[in-house]
C-alpha cells in the first residue's frame, strides 16, 4: 500500500475553504473556511448549528456541495487516503451489540488496514489507555455510556490517525467521566490535529486553546479563546437582584449565569450597554459568557436560552 | 386516540406499501382481469368426456378404482406420493410389501398364489429414470366383489395403507374418494353445475371463493412483513424503552397494535371486494346478484389469513427476531400451499391455513368440506387471537425487564432472565 | 490488503454477522430430503428440489448484505474506516455466493450418490436461480434501506412463480424442471446486474 502523503511535503493542517453543503433543497452549510492546526480545536455551537454536519463531511462520510477540503495536503475526494490518517467517533458511537470489546476493537482495526502483528499489540495498549482491559471480554451492549464513548475513542485511534474527529464525546457523561475523557483528549492532542465539537462550554475551556462558534451552518466566530474573552470585554455585567424579579430580568436580559444568595440572586448577564438594574458591575468576561456574547453580536436569537 | 396514531404509523410504512401493490396485483391480474365476462351454459351434443369430470361418490367405483391401481403400484413396488406437494417414489421394505398384499388379499379375496399368476401375465415395461431402467407392471382390469368387504373397512385399510407409505399417497380416504371415484360428466350434469351458479350460489357466492381462493394465499404470508416491520420499528429508531416507560396496559398497547395492522391491511381487500361487486353486477346485468355472498364469504374466508400471520409476526419478532418470523411464516404458508398439490379446488382440510378452490364451478366439492372449513377459519380466528396474547404477555416480561428475548446461541443459554 | 487484515475482516463478520444465516441456509439444505424423495430421480424430476427449495439460500443469504449497519451509528464508524465500506458488503457478497455454491454444489454431489441423474447443468441452474432470489432481495434491501423490503421482494418474486408461471418468460425460476435451460443465463446476467446496480444506488444515494 503506497501512502502518497509523508515525507518532506507534509503539510499538518486541515485546510476548508468556502465549503457549502445541501440536504437535499435545505442548506446545511454556508460558505464554510477555516484552517486547522495542530492541537486541540474546539467547534462550539447550538444542537443545529451543523458541527456533527461539518464534522462528517471532514471525515468524509459526506459529499459536499462545493468548495475545498484539504486535510495534510490530501483532497477529501480522496476518501480513502483520508479514511486512512482520520479518526472518527460519532455523536452516538455504537457497534455490533454482540461482538466483544476486544473483538470489536480488533475488527475495526482490520478495517482501517493495521496488520495483524500490529493490532494485537495496539488492541492491548489503546485498551488499557482508556482503562477497558478488564472489560475486554464484556459484550458491546453490556457496556456503560462511559465505556462505549470510551471504546469509541479507542477504535478511532487504532490506525494511530493524524487526525481525529470527535463529535460531542463528553455528551451524556458523568463529571468525573468527562474529566477523564478531557485529559485523554488532551494526551492525544499532542501529536495530532484534534477536533472537537460540542456544545458545552466547559469542554472547550478546558482543552481548547483553538475555537470556532457556528451558528445555522455558518462560522460565526474563528480564533483563540483569548481573543474571544478579549471580544466580549466590556460586555458582561453582574448584578443582584431580589428573586422575585429573576423572570422579568430573564425575559429581558442574556442572562448567562446566576448564584443564588441567602436573599438576593448574583446574575450574569451579556449586553450591549450598561443594564438598568442595582448594583450593576461590568465583569471579567468568562467564557460561558463570551460565547453568548458571540452568539447575541451575531444577531443570533439567544433571548430565554437559557430556561 | 391511540388507535389512529397507530394507523397513522402503518400507512408511512414502505412495506405496508408494497403489501398494497402486491394485494392489488394479484387482484387485478390472476381475477379482475379473468372475470370481465359473464358464464355461458354449456352448449348440448358433445360427447361425455368434452365436459369435465365429477367425482360420483359411488363406493363400487372407488373400491374398485383404489384396489386395481393399488395391485399395480404393488407389483411394482413403487408408490408415489406426495406428502408434502413433491413428488415422492416408496419403495417398500418385504415386511411392509407383505401387509401391502395381506390387504388386497381382504378386499379382493385373491391369494398369494393368485396374485403372483396375475403378477405373470401381466404387461411388463420398462421406465428409464435416465440412469437405471426399472420394471413396471400394468395388470389386467381386476373386477371386484365388493360385497365381500364393507366400505368402513375398506376406509380402515387404505388409511393404514397410506400411513405405511409416509402419508401423502393417493390411497389417503380423502383422495382416494376423490381420484378414483371420477366419472365424466354428461350434458345435463354440466347444465347442472351450470345452473346452480345462478340457483345455489346467487351467482356471487362462486364468484366469492374464486376471489377468496386468489387473495388467500398472498394473504397467508405477506401480512407477516408489514407486522415485523411495525414491531421492528421501535427497535430500529430505539424507541422501545420510552415505550416500556408509559403508563398504558400492555394488552391495551399489542392489541390496539393488532387491530390497527388487520384494519389497515384490510382495507385494501375491502376495496377490492366491492370492486368486484360491481364488477359482477355489470357482466350479469339483469340477474340477480347475491352482493350479501360476495361480501360475506371473502370476510369470512380471508379475514383468518390476515390474523394469522400478522399475529404469527407480531410474536416471534418479540420473542426472536424478525427474520425467525419470515422463516417460520413462510415455512407454514409453504406447505399449506405446497399439501394441496395439483388438487387446486376443494382443498380444505381441517388445519389448511390457505384454502383453495381454484373454480367458478365444483360447489357440491366445496360443500362436502363446508363444515371442515367452517371449523378451520374459527380455529385460525381464535388462534390468532391467542398468539396475540401471547404476544401481549411477552410485551409484558419484557417491559418488566423478566425476560429479554430468546437467545438460541452463547453461554447465557436459552432463557435469559435479569432480575 | 494489509497482511491479516482481510482474513480478520471476514473471520469476524461471519461469526457475529452472518452466522445466523449461515446456519439458517443449512437448515433449508436438510429441510429438503424431507420435502423431496431424492433417490433414483430422472434429470426433470431431479431439477425440483434443486429449482423449487435450494435458490431460497439465495434470499437468506445475499438479502441482508447491509443489515448489520442498518443502525446509522454503526454504520458511520465502519464507512470512517479506511477500508471502503462498499468493498466489505462486496466481500459479503461474495462470500454469500461462496457459499451458495458449496451448498448447492454439496447437495448436487449428495443427489448424485443418490443415484439421480444430474448434471453440472443442474448445479448451475440451481446456482443461477439461487443467485437471482438473493440479488433481487439485495437489490432492494439496498434501495429501500430496509432488509424486511429485501426479504418481501424476493419472497413475492418467488410466489410469482407459482402463479404467473411461464408468463414470466426468461425470468422463470423453474425453467429446468420444465427441462429447458436457456432462461439460465439470462438470471445470471440479470442478477450480475442487480448486485451492482444496488451498489451503485447506494453509493449515489450517499451523495
Amino acid at each position: 500500500m503506497s501512502f502518497l502523503f509523508g515525507g518532506d511535503n507534509m503539510n499538518n493542517c486541515i485546510e476548508i475553504k468556502n465549503v457549502n453543503k445541501f440536504y437535499g433543497k435545505k442548506q446545511a452549510l454556508f460558505d464554510i473556511d477555516l484552517t486547522i492546526e495542530q492541537g486541540m480545536f474546539g467547534l462550539l455551537g447550538r444542537n443545529g448549528a451543523g458541527k456533527t454536519t461539518l464534522m462528517k463531511t471532514l471525515a468524509a462520510l459526506h459529499q459536499k456541495k462545493s468548495g475545498e477540503i484539504t486535510v495534510c495536503g490530501l483532497p477529501i475526494e480522496k476518501a480513502k487516503d483520508i479514511r486512512a490518517i482520520t479518526g472518527y467517533l460519532p455523536q452516538e458511537f455504537s457497534m455490533y451489540p454482540n461482538m466483544k470489546t476486544d473483538e470489536a476493537l480488533d475488527y475495526l482495526g482490520a478495517l482501517s488496514g493495521v496488520p495483524a502483528n500490529e493490532r494485537k499489540k495496539k488492541v492491548t495498549a489503546l485498551l488499557r489507555r482508556v482503562n477497558l482491559i478488564d472489560h475486554r471480554h464484556k459484550k458491546v451492549k453490556e457496556l456503560s455510556g462511559g465505556m462505549k464513548r470510551r471504546l469509541g475513542i479507542a477504535q478511532a485511534l487504532i490506525h494511530d490517525p493524524k487526525v481525529l474527529i470527535v463529535d460531542e464525546p463528553t455528551a451524556g457523561l458523568d463529571p468525573e467521566e468527562r474529566i477523564r475523557f478531557r485529559n485523554l483528549l488532551c494526551e492525544v492532542a499532542e501529536d495530532r490535529i484534534v477536533i472537537l465539537s460540542t456544545h458545552i462550554v466547559g469542554d472547550i475551556e478546558a482543552t481548547c486553546e483553538q475555537i470556532a462558534i457556528m451558528d445555522e451552518g455558518k462560522v460565526l466566530w474563528r480564533g483563540t479563546v483569548s481573543s474571544l474573552l478579549e471580544n466580549a470585554r466590556g460586555h458582561i455585567y453582574t448584578a443582584n437582584v431580589e428573586k422575585r424579579f429573576l423572570p422579568q430580568i430573564k425575559r429581558e436580559f442574556i442572562v448567562t449565569g446566576m448564584i443564588a444568595q441567602s436573599d438576593y440572586t448574583t446574575v450574569r448577564i451579556v449586553s450591549d450597554a450598561e443594564p438598568d438594574l442595582p448594583n450593576v458591575v461590568l465583569t471579567e468576561p468568562d467564557l460561558e459568557g463570551a460565547y453568548m456574547y458571540c452568539l447575541h453580536s451575531s444577531g443570533c436569537d439567544i433571548s430565554g436560552g437559557e430556561e | 386516540m391511540l388507535f389512529a396514531k397507530e394507523c397513522r404509523k402503518i400507512s408511512g410504512s414502505l412495506v405496508f406499501w408494497i403489501y398494497c401493490i402486491i394485494i392489488a396485483l394479484m387482484f387485478l391480474t390472476q381475477y379482475f382481469s379473468d372475470c370481465t365476462e359473464r358464464e355461458y351454459p354449456p352448449s348440448p351434443g358433445r360427447s361425455a368426456g368434452d365436459y369435465d369430470f365429477k367425482p360420483s361418490g359411488d363406493h363400487d367405483t372407488i373400491i374398485e378404482g383404489t384396489v386395481n391401481s393399488l395391485i399395480n403400484d404393488y407389483y411394482s413396488n413403487k408408490y408415489i406420493c406426495y406428502p408434502l406437494g413433491f413428488y415422492k417414489a416408496v419403495h417398500l421394505k418385504d415386511k411392509d410389501q407383505e401387509k401391502i398384499e395381506a390387504y388386497i388379499t381382504e378386499i379382493t379375496g385373491l391369494d398369494h398364489d393368485k396374485l403372483a399368476e396375475i403378477k405373470n401375465n401381466c404387461e411388463e415395461y420398462y421406465v428409464s429414470d435416465g440412469v437405471h431402467e426399472y420394471k413396471e407392471y400394468k395388470a389386467e382390469h381386476i373386477d371386484v366383489d365388493t360385497d365381500n368387504i364393507s366400505y368402513d373397512r375398506f376406509r380402515e385399510i387404505i388409511s393404514d395403507i397410506d400411513s405405511i407409505l409416509g402419508g401423502g399417497s393417493d390411497y389417503a380416504p380423502e383422495s382416494a374418494e376423490y381420484n378414483f371415484s371420477m366419472i365424466p360428466m354428461t350434458y345435463e350434469d354440466a347444465l347442472e353445475e351450470y345452473n346452480e351458479l345462478f340457483e345455489k350460489d346467487g351467482i356471487a357466492g362462486a364468484y366469492a371463493r374464486l376471489f377468496s381462493d386468489y387473495l388467500g394465499i398472498v394473504l397467508g404470508i405477506m401480512p407477516v412483513f408489514v407486522a415485523i416491520a411495525i414491531a421492528a420499528a421501535d427497535r430500529r429508531s430505539r424507541m422501545d424503552q420510552l415505550i416500556f416507560s408509559r403508563s398504558i396496559s400492555s394488552f391495551r398497547l399489542v392489541f390496539t397494535r393488532y387491530a390497527a395492522l388487520i384494519t389497515m391491511m384490510f382495507i385494501p381487500v375491502l376495496t377490492e371486494i366491492i370492486a368486484s361487486v360491481i364488477q359482477l353486477l355489470v357482466i350479469y346485468n339483469g340477474e340477480s346478484v347475491a352482493v350479501e355472498k360476495m361480501l360475506g364469504i371473502p370476510v369470512f374466508w380471508l379475514l383468518p389469513n390476515l390474523m394469522v400471520s400478522a399475529a404469527l409476526g407480531m410474536l416471534l419478532t418479540e420473542m426472536f427476531s424478525g427474520g425467525t418470523a419470515i422463516v417460520v411464516q413462510f415455512a407454514v404458508w409453504f406447505m399449506s400451499i405446497m399439501r394441496g398439490g395439483t388438487v387446486l379446488s376443494g382443498n380444505i382440510r381441517k388445519f389448511t391455513l390457505v384454502c383453495r378452490h381454484n373454480t367458478l364451478y365444483n360447489r357440491a366439492q366445496f360443500m362436502l368440506h363446508k363444515n371442515d372449513f367452517i371449523f378451520n377459519r374459527t380455529f385460525y380466528f381464535i388462534a390468532s387471537l391467542a398468539a396475540v396474547a401471547v404476544t401481549a404477555f411477552v410485551f409484558e416480561m419484557k417491559r418488566g425487564g423478566r425476560f429479554n428475548g430468546i437467545r438460541l446461541f452463547g453461554k447465557d443459554g436459552i432463557l435469559r432472565r435479569k432480575a | 490488503m494489509v497482511s491479516g487484515c482481510l482474513a480478520k475482516m471476514v473471520f469476524s463478520d461471519v461469526r457475529h454477522n452472518y452466522v445466523i444465516h449461515y446456519l439458517t441456509a443449512v437448515g433449508i439444505l436438510f429441510l429438503t430430503p424431507l420435502l423431496f424423495g431424492i433417490s433414483q430421480l430422472d434429470s426433470i424430476l431431479s431439477a425440483q428440489p434443486l429449482e423449487i427449495i435450494l435458490p431460497l439460500m439465495g434470499t437468506v443469504l445475499m438479502t441482508p448484505v447491509f443489515f448489520p449497519e442498518q443502525n446509522e451509528n454503526i454504520r458511520d464508524v465502519v464507512r470512517s474506516k479506511k477500508t471502503s465500506y462498499h468493498l466489505l458488503c462486496f466481500i459479503r457478497i461474495m462470500c454469500s455466493v461462496l457459499m451458495l455454491s458449496l451448498f448447492i454444489g454439496g447437495f448436487v454431489i449428495y443427489m448424485k450418490s443418490a443415484g439421480c441423474n444430474v448434471t453440472a447443468k443442474h448445479f448451475a441452474g440451481s446456482l443461477a436461480s439461487a443467485l437471482i432470489l438473493g440479488s433481487a432481495g439485495f437489490f432492494a434491501a439496498a434501495v429501500s434501506d430496509n432488509v424486511i423490503a429485501g426479504y418481501m421482494t424476493s419472497v413475492i418474486y418467488y410466489m410469482s412463480n407459482f402463479t404467473m408461471k411461464d408468463k414470466l418468460r426468461v425470468l422463470y425460476l423453474f425453467s429446468m424442471s420444465h427441462g429447458r435451460f436457456e432462461e439460465k443465463k439470462y438470471l445470471v446476467i440479470i442478477a450480475a446486474a442487480l448486485v451492482a446496480g444496488g451498489f451503485a444506488v447506494r453509493k449515489l444515494m450517499r451523495k
